[in-house]
């Protein structure tokens, strides 16, 4: 009788809030494929989409993170930049060709990523500074950093090795970029789902005061987050630096609204707590999905800017008439930690 | 004891957020006239004070939603599409006048505010999220229905106020005027000032910023409230958006964008509290300021341009460090 | 009866599922002073809220001086001149103290402008009312609780008020403070202001109230003049029954679990030593402030003693952080539940576990059936009252949700468990269930300390009573020595 009870409340869960999502998805695709059926329905265009979504999707998964522990990510375009510049950068200085190049600079970017991540992290758990600020303010910052080691220009001249990271394809059709997305989606999904920390992450973010007198180590987790964030960055500048075979410190800018908008049609609440890894995929997936339309319906890209807040808008005033009258969504003000 | 409460007091004055900006601005401008004494002068305020106007503007508008508890990410986008929705509609109908483009402007910025309300107040959406989506949705839809060229040949009125002076100061390196629109942010400091202090509506703005339940409890209406800040703020951005198209005598879509970090960071280096409730205009014309005069000496000093972005992040970041740590302090200290 | 100034009627209301409020009648005249007793969840808190517009009632009647209100507001209410002083005060933390006094008197006067000197006037005169001193420049987030208090007092006798009803108003003050705001309220009443006062506090309602309402789980069980209540009746209104003579008495042994010799920490307590023995169970008690609840959260390392050893088991050990005080076994039951207790969104399951997530790593990866096994457990073992352990644990009442606090440190399986306001806000039902368990953990020959200012609850089932007067022990006494007349006498007790 135990197993009956705890199975219907399971499918009910994948009822509610991801198989509206999919359904969502499902009904884009056909409409899109009946509208453009030549132009969607291609193995190059399902391709091209391959190529674009690991960009913006790997670093919606920080973002994600870092929501569901009740703050926000605005750092995540700098650090994946910055992460990128320096990648380039090193392989530049040890020589373009060098197989060990690619890979010390690789790993350093990681390295970097993780210690911006660090940085944020650290602002937030240690001095209490509201995520939204800290992220805000060390934006400005990576992107400077970027700026210093740039002196401006992107560095581009990367190599052809590295470039296959982001251009490349493995078994003939699926892009290399999209297997890394895959792999980064399925290891946080065991992280969250199966390690301690990824308890935590929801007890912190759902309230942090009894996080605490629950015995979790709040800084240690919000660092943790944080540094998380800033990996998964990384690993996008990687890819994006790839992908354009340069590196410059102000690639990528429109994707911290998109992150954002992402998370939150993914079902991540804005205070935290509460959101699953598969909403976010979908939603990754789905956002794809529009700007495919979009750029093969030929409508400039100011009206995806446009399409985007909209839908934002449109998805937070629906979660807030679907949650009125039982609960209102309480303002962004920081809990205190106590 | 009220002896010793005045020196407290006095003490409280020469260690708060203020005094400690003014140390700062008082380091730079050592530092500056050090380095560079030639570039030490009258011209140096003046260049200042132009430079600080039209963000001044923007940040007394910041300053006021980050005391109600909220943030705005939106006005960079609002002020853009103001000036350059307003501009276009007067070229191409082929009107003219000053005030008439400031009434144009404002009166769609208070059109723009009544949406962050609608969200913000009635549909109780975090602050962040709900401009960042009005930011992103008006941005996108000036470029796609409004046009996306710089606009730069003004109607005549309009061009020709660009180039009035308040008042002219000739140094060996030139001359350097101070415009005519220097009055607005002026004014605007004046009536933002009153209004914070002087009015209930104002008094109501630190009060729900200071604890929303306690203010609905005491009987203030906090949705009307709402309404009035991003409205207020909305109108105040178009009519901002408006002064920087006519001092740069051309309307484009991209220049604004991406200020709302540095105008933000002058209000929370100036006291404010990103939490809400605190928060004055002195203190944000003091934090203006700083960014300005560290922004504008940057070269004069010989640091290469492309160090200014991450140098001022560096000194947000401070002066974010030393707020919230003083912040913390108060909380911690002894109660009386 | 034109000397009835507010008139409810068959008041309803429920929260998700759970009736707070059973159709109560409530009739206050001009000029009394009555009391509303009740054990807290009785709906003393939500009864309020509705009188004062905060909640909308789901049935019922509000007449105030002869108008009847179908929905009534903060806004309506005030203008009535009904103000409630909170538990929390309802100050801004951000304003000064003379502006948080005047604040509403200029709102209520409908002013547009603000005038500084009135303002400063204002606050000057309502203070020197009750006689408060307090800086009129100063930010309230820097006041101690107690002076929040006496701002909130001045700001409601501002306003043109004809009722006041103050939510506990004692419990943070002195004894010093609480004969001077009685003072205030016999002068209120001489002006025609009724003085409604919410308390479980039985000498204050002998000493202060004239008539006496009391509600017992939202409903109103007695009324009356306050000399037809002698104390047993009182009780038995409150609690339902008769005052128990079933005494818990553990029998304790010579095993010390935990030896507490000299601790301190500056502002909250010093000195403080004793004893626990295995099989025993020692209550601390004292006044707000007093630094009962900063010892439960010293040895807990939330805000760590400075100085002094702590030993359990006979071994000395070092409890810096709340990961210290796990790693000891050490469990501890927060005083606020709803904020220091509970992930008031998640799961019921996911509250039991909280504290316990490590022990189900196994091979590198969380056992997810041993977690619902556990979660199973704990929902059977302790009667929580809820279907799975999936439905959030928001829609829980009081008593099951601190049966899930319980369970969440029972899940730790903790060699000393220390229990803040153990059964605040609970029903008696529950209440009753959670000294049952406590009682078979103390038969495991698990250390328990109960700190709580409820007194009849630590005579029932402590062996031991440590008193805290001012951050100090004031003296441990045998509850078999003690009363609850005795014991509250000891707690007030000037220095």
């Amino acid at each position: 009788m135990e197993k009956q009870v705890q199975k219907t409340g399971f499918l009910r869960k994948i009822e509610k809030s991801t198989l509206w999502l999919l359904l969502l998805l499902i009904g884009l695709v056909v409409v899109v494929s009946i509208a453009a059926p030549k132009q969607f329905v291609t193995l190059a265009n399902f391709q091209s989409m391959g190529f674009q979504l690991p960009e913006f999707g790997i670093m919606s998964l920080g973002m994600m993170i870092c929501m569901i522990a009740g703050g926000i990510d605005l750092s995540i375009v700098g650090m994946a930049n910055l992460s990128g510049i320096v990648a380039a950068a090193f392989m530049h200085a040890v020589g373009v060709d060098s197989t060990a190049g690619m890979a010390g600079g690789i790993c350093l970017a990681l390295v970097v990523g993780m210690a911006c991540g660090a940085f944020n992290g650290l602002l937030i758990g240690g001095l209490r500074i509201p995520a939204m600020l800290v992220t805000l303010c060390a934006q400005q910052i990576f992107m400077g950093l970027g700026l210093v080691i740039t002196k401006g220009p992107a560095i581009a001249g990367l190599s052809e090795a590295y470039q296959v990271i982001g251009n490349g394809v493995v078994a003939n059709a699926i892009p290399i970029a999209l297997v890394l997305f895959i792999g980064v989606a399925v290891v946080l999904f065991f992280v969250m789902k199966y390690t301690v920390y990824g308890q935590q992450l929801y007890l912190l973010g759902s309230n942090p005061v009894a996080s605490r007198y629950s015995g979790v180590n709040n800084i240690k987790v919000i660092v943790k987050t944080h540094m998380i964030s800033g990996l998964l960055a990384a690993v996008a500048g990687i890819v994006i630096s790839s992908h354009y075979g340069s590196a410059k410190s102000d690639y990528g800018s429109a994707y911290t609204l998109q992150t954002l908008l992402i998370c939150i049609l993914g079902g991540i609440s804005p205070v935290g707590g509460k959101g699953k890894l598969a909403g976010v995929v979908l939603a990754i997936v789905i956002i794809q999905v529009i700007s495919s339309a979009f750029g093969i319906l030929r409508v400039d890209s100011f009206l995806k800017t446009f399409v985007f807040g909209l839908i934002l808008i449109a998805v937070m005033i629906m979660q807030y008439w679907a949650g009125s009258g039982s609960k209102k969504i309480k303002t962004t003000k920081e809990k205190q930690i106590g | 004891m009220n002896q010793q409460a005045k020196t407290e007091r006095i003490k409280n004055i020469f260690s708060s957020n203020q005094m400690i900006v003014i140390y700062i601005i008082a380091g730079m401008l050592i530092l500056i006239a050090g380095i560079n004494p030639s570039a030490f002068g009258p011209a140096t305020f003046i260049d200042t004070g132009r430079s600080m106007l039209t963000m001044l503007m923007f940040a007394l508008c910041e300053m006021i939603v980050i005391i109600s508890g909220g943030i705005d990410v939106s006005f960079p986008a609002f002020a853009t599409f103001c000036m350059y929705a307003t501009t276009k509609l007067m070229v191409t109908a082929g009107i003219d006048g000053v005030l008439l483009s400031f009434v144009i402007a404002g009166a769609m910025g208070l059109g723009l505010g009544l949406l962050n309300g609608f969200l913000v107040g009635t549909c109780k959406i975090p602050t962040l999220i709900a401009t960042l989506g009005t930011s992103s949705l008006i941005h996108g839809a000036l470029l796609s229905f409004v046009g996306v060229n710089d606009i730069t040949n003004l109607p005549p009125q309009m061009d020709e106020v660009g180039k009035q002076y308040l008042f002219q100061v000739q140094t060996d390196a030139g001359v350097s005027s101070m415009s005519i629109f220097i009055i607005l942010p002026i004014v605007l400091c004046v009536i933002v000032w009153l209004l914070l202090r002087y009015t209930m509506l104002g008094r109501s703005i630190y009060a729900i910023g200071g604890d929303v339940n306690s203010a609905q409890r005491a009987g203030f209406n906090v949705k009307r409230t709402q309404y009035f800040i991003y409205m207020f703020v909305g109108v105040i951005v178009g009519i901002g958006g408006m002064t920087y198209t006519l001092l740069a005598r051309n309307a484009n879509t991209t220049q604004l964008m991406g200020s709302e970090m540095m105008v933000i960071a002058a209000v929370v280096i100036g006291g404010a509290r990103i939490t809400g409730g605190h928060g004055n205009v002195l203190g944000t014309i003091l934090g203006v300021a700083l960014i300005n005069i560290v922004s504008n000496n940057l070269i004069v000093m010989g640091v290469p341009t492309y160090w200014q972005t991450f140098l001022i992040g560096l000194l947000i970041i401070v002066g974010v460090i030393i707020t919230s740590v003083k912040a913390k302090r108060v909380a911690l200290a002894p109660k009386i | 009866m034109s000397d009835v100034f507010l008139k409810v009627t068959g008041i309803k209301k429920s929260f998700g599922g759970v009736q707070a409020l059973k159709g109560v009648d409530l009739e206050i005249k001009k000029g009394e002073v009555r009391s509303l007793a009740g054990e807290n969840g009785c709906g003393k808190s939500t009864l309020i809220k509705v009188i004062s517009g905060a909640h909308s009632a789901d049935a019922g009647e509000v007449v105030i001086d002869g108008k009847r209100y179908d929905s009534l507001t903060p806004m309506d209410a005030i203008c009535a001149g009904i103000q409630v002083i909170y538990q929390d005060f309802a100050v801004f933390p951000n304003l000064t103290v003379a502006e948080n006094i005047a604040l509403n008197y200029e709102l209520d006067t409908c002013q547009k402008t603000v005038n500084w000197k009135e303002v400063k006037e204002i606050a000057q005169k309502a203070m020197a009312r009750i006689g408060a001193e307090i800086p009129l420049d100063v930010l309230v987030e820097r006041l101690s609780v107690a002076n929040k208090q006496m701002v909130a007092i001045c700001r409601a006798l501002l306003n043109d008020a004809k009722l006041v009803i103050m939510d506990e108003p004692t419990t943070a003050l002195t004894a010093r403070e609480v004969a001077r705001l009685f003072d205030v309220i016999r002068m209120m009443q001489e002006n025609g202001i009724a003085v409604m006062i919410v308390t479980h506090k039985l000498d204050e309602v002998y000493e202060i109230a004239e008539t006496l309402t009391i509600l017992r789980n939202g409903e109103k069980v007695a009324e009356g003049p306050i000399n037809e209540f002698d104390r047993p009746r009182f009780i038995k209104s409150m609690t339902g029954r008769d005052i128990e003579e079933v005494f818990y008495r553990p029998e304790q042994n010579d095993n010390k679990i935990l030896e507490v010799q000299g601790i301190s920490r500056e502002g909250a307590f010093q000195d403080v030593t004793f004893d626990l023995y295995e099989g025993d169970v020692l209550g601390i008690t004292g006044l707000l402030g007093s630094g009962r609840g900063e010892i439960g959260e010293a040895l807990f390392g939330m805000a760590p003693a400075t100085s002094g050893s702590i030993k359990m088991g006979g071994q000395e050990i070092k409890i810096k952080s709340v990961g210290d005080a796990m790693k000891n076994g050490v469990g501890y039951v927060p005083e606020d539940r709803l904020t220091e207790g509970l992930f008031l969104e998640l799961p019921i399951g996911t509250n039991t576990i909280a504290a316990s997530v490590k022990s189900y790593l196994h091979g590198g990866r969380l056992d997810y059936k041993a977690m619902n096994e556990s979660m199973w457990k704990w929902i059977k073992d302790l009667s929580v009252a809820a279907p799975s352990p999936e439905p959030p644990i928001k829609t829980l009442s009081g008593g099951n949700q601190q049966k899930v606090v319980l369970a969440k440190w029972l899940n730790t399986k903790p060699r000393l468990l220390i229990l803040n306001g153990p059964t605040v806000g609970v029903d008696i039902g529950s209440k009753t269930d959670i000294h049952k368990i406590l009682r078979g953990l103390v038969a495991d020959g698990v250390g328990v300390i109960v700190i709580s200012d409820d007194l009849p609850e630590l005579i029932q089932n402590c062996n031991r009573v440590l008193i805290m007067r001012g951050g100090k022990l004031a003296g441990c006494f045998e509850t078999t020595d003690l009363d609850e007349t005795k014991l509250s006498a000891l707690l007030s007790e000037q220095a």
